[in-house]
């Protein structure tokens, strides 16, 4: 199609590409039943597609843009209604016109996103011609303005979560001799699961660690994801000064007031490895899902703490272990274990099938959440892998 | 999810069912809230037909705790079942919301 893209359509490629599943249906059941007219649709126009996100009697998904009436409706503010389309030179050709379904009626008002510019339209069909009324025309209008709320908030939440997508390290940390690799599916656009790894120098003066983190503060969504990134900020502060069990007693002290305020808590797991000899410190917080495993066998890197946030105070004193070249430490959220029903004996039973030398950290860690995603889990999911190399 | 509530003179015995997570869990911690505002702040969570707890449920628990606590009072919980057990003991919560087996155990004191 030869007309410029716009930020408008920009937007809608964006907002067709995450979809949620029942946010716009209500909407469009609304104006479907009101009009009664047998086809009532939302239709973002992208580029040089329509996407039909939410519609009834006519299929979601794709088609080209010059074939739809809506991305004529986008041009302009306001409604755009056709008595019998078949007797307009713009549309009487259009597939949905000269084939199945054969619609004769169009009414749409276009539906603005957060840039101001239209992204897409609501329209309602009819098989025979028909004109709306004034109240007909405003009702439209009004759905139309429910439908940009809906919008609004879609978007806000999937920056939310490209936010906090872009704070995972993504790049291997400057240190030799050892792999990492972390991947998080939040069950909705942002979550309360994170990981993340940096380097420090340990204030024993031995040189370098990999400080390694798996967080999950209670609950879903952005509001979890708020508390999740300022954990992970302070305690990235505390991590650069101090031991890790001396940062994690820290991060609880300067989170305080916020987890309580909000009546959260976060489980912590924090390790911090010295890829040359193995040596590996770590706390856990009330997280308990941290193995060190290899064909031999698993040991839990477990202690009894608490996790952050709760109404009692709580110590954090680090523990020990050794990470050999043969082993691998994986960490997981909760969202992982609820699918292998909480069964340690029946994790490292899938586990096992992928301790594979060939395989790498990035591909274990699909394999783990590509696992749970397809075990239908229904929390935040995360996976954290590391050995040394 | 709707749950039962009993009014036992002492105490106050909330049992939800089902699962106990991010949709049962609020409509529980504002009842908990209710409850300890108006002087009740003795409570049994009878968890005997919960089946699954996630992160939200917990923190409706412990959200209920603080509260009963802070009015001088308790939230202890009963009858939890292996998911529920096993949740309270992998994050620890165990040491301070100890599971009782039967709500008859965890009011033996009030």
């Amino acid at each position: 199609m030869a007309m410029p893209a716009s930020t408008g359509r920009q937007e809608a490629e964006a907002l067709a590409r995450n979809v949620p599943e029942e946010r716009y249906d209500r909407v469009v059941r609304l104006a479907q039943a009101i009009f009664g007219a047998p086809i009532a649709a939302l239709n973002l126009i992208g580029n040089d597609s329509q996407f039909t996100v939410a519609s009834i009697g006519y299929p979601k998904g794709e088609m080209p843009a010059e074939d739809s009436v809506c991305h004529m409706t986008v041009q302009h503010q306001e409604i755009l209604e056709v008595r019998d389309l078949r007797e307009d030179e713009r549309f009487a050709s259009i597939p949905a016109v000269t084939g199945p379904p054969r619609v004769r009626f169009y009414a749409g008002v276009p539906v603005r996103g957060q840039s101001g510019q239209n992204v897409g339209a609501l329209c309602i069909l009819d098989l025979v011609p028909r004109t709306l009324g004034r109240q007909q025309r405003e009702m439209l209008a009004d759905l139309g303005a429910l439908l940009e709320r809906e919008l609004a908030v879609q978007e806000e939440m999937d920056l939310a979560g490209q936010v906090q997508q872009l704070m995972l390290p993504t790049s291997a940390p400057d240190i030799a001799g050892v792999e990492v690799a972390g991947r998080v599916q939040p069950a909705r656009e942002a979550g309360g699961d994170y990981f993340d790894w940096f380097v420090v120098d340990d204030p024993s003066g031995t040189g370098r660690r990999l400080q390694m983190v798996l967080g999950d503060v209670m609950g879903k969504g952005l509001a979890a994801s708020l508390i999740a990134s300022e954990v992970r900020a302070v305690l990235r502060g505390h991590s650069r000064y101090s031991d890790v069990g001396a940062a994690v007693a820290q991060t609880s002290t300067t989170t305080r007031h916020d987890l309580e305020a909000n009546n959260r808590f976060s489980t912590l797991w924090v390790g911090r490895l010295d890829p040359a000899t193995g040596a590996l410190d770590y706390v856990d917080a009330g997280h308990g899902l941290a193995v060190i495993a290899s064909q031999r066998g698993y040991r839990r890197l477990y202690q009894e703490y608490l996790p952050l946030g709760m109404p009692i105070e709580d110590s954090w004193d680090k523990a020990s272990d050794v990470l050999g070249r043969d082993e691998l430490l994986v960490v997981v959220s909760d969202g992982v274990f609820d699918v292998l029903d909480d069964s340690f004996d029946k994790a490292y039973a899938k586990l096992q099938e992928i301790l594979d030398p060939e395989l790498s950290c990035r591909q274990i860690v699909d394999r783990i959440v590509d696992y749970a995603v397809s075990h239908a889990a229904t929390d935040d999911v995360t996976a954290l892998a590391v050995r040394r190399t | 999810m709707s749950f039962e509530e009993a009014d036992l003179g002492t105490h106050v015995v909330l049992a939800p069912e089902g699962k106990f997570n991010l949709v049962a869990a609020p409509p529980l911690k504002a009842r908990i809230d209710d409850l300890v505002a108006a002087g009740r702040s003795r409570l049994v969570v009878d968890l005997g037909a919960v089946d699954f707890i996630d992160s939200s449920g917990l923190g409706a628990l412990i959200g209920g705790l603080k509260s009963a606590r802070q009015q001088g009072g308790d939230l202890r919980i009963a009858g939890a079942g292996d998911q529920v057990r096993a949740v309270l003991k992998l994050t620890n919560l165990d040491r301070i919301l100890a599971p009782y087996d039967t709500v008859e155990e965890a009011v033996h004191d009030w």
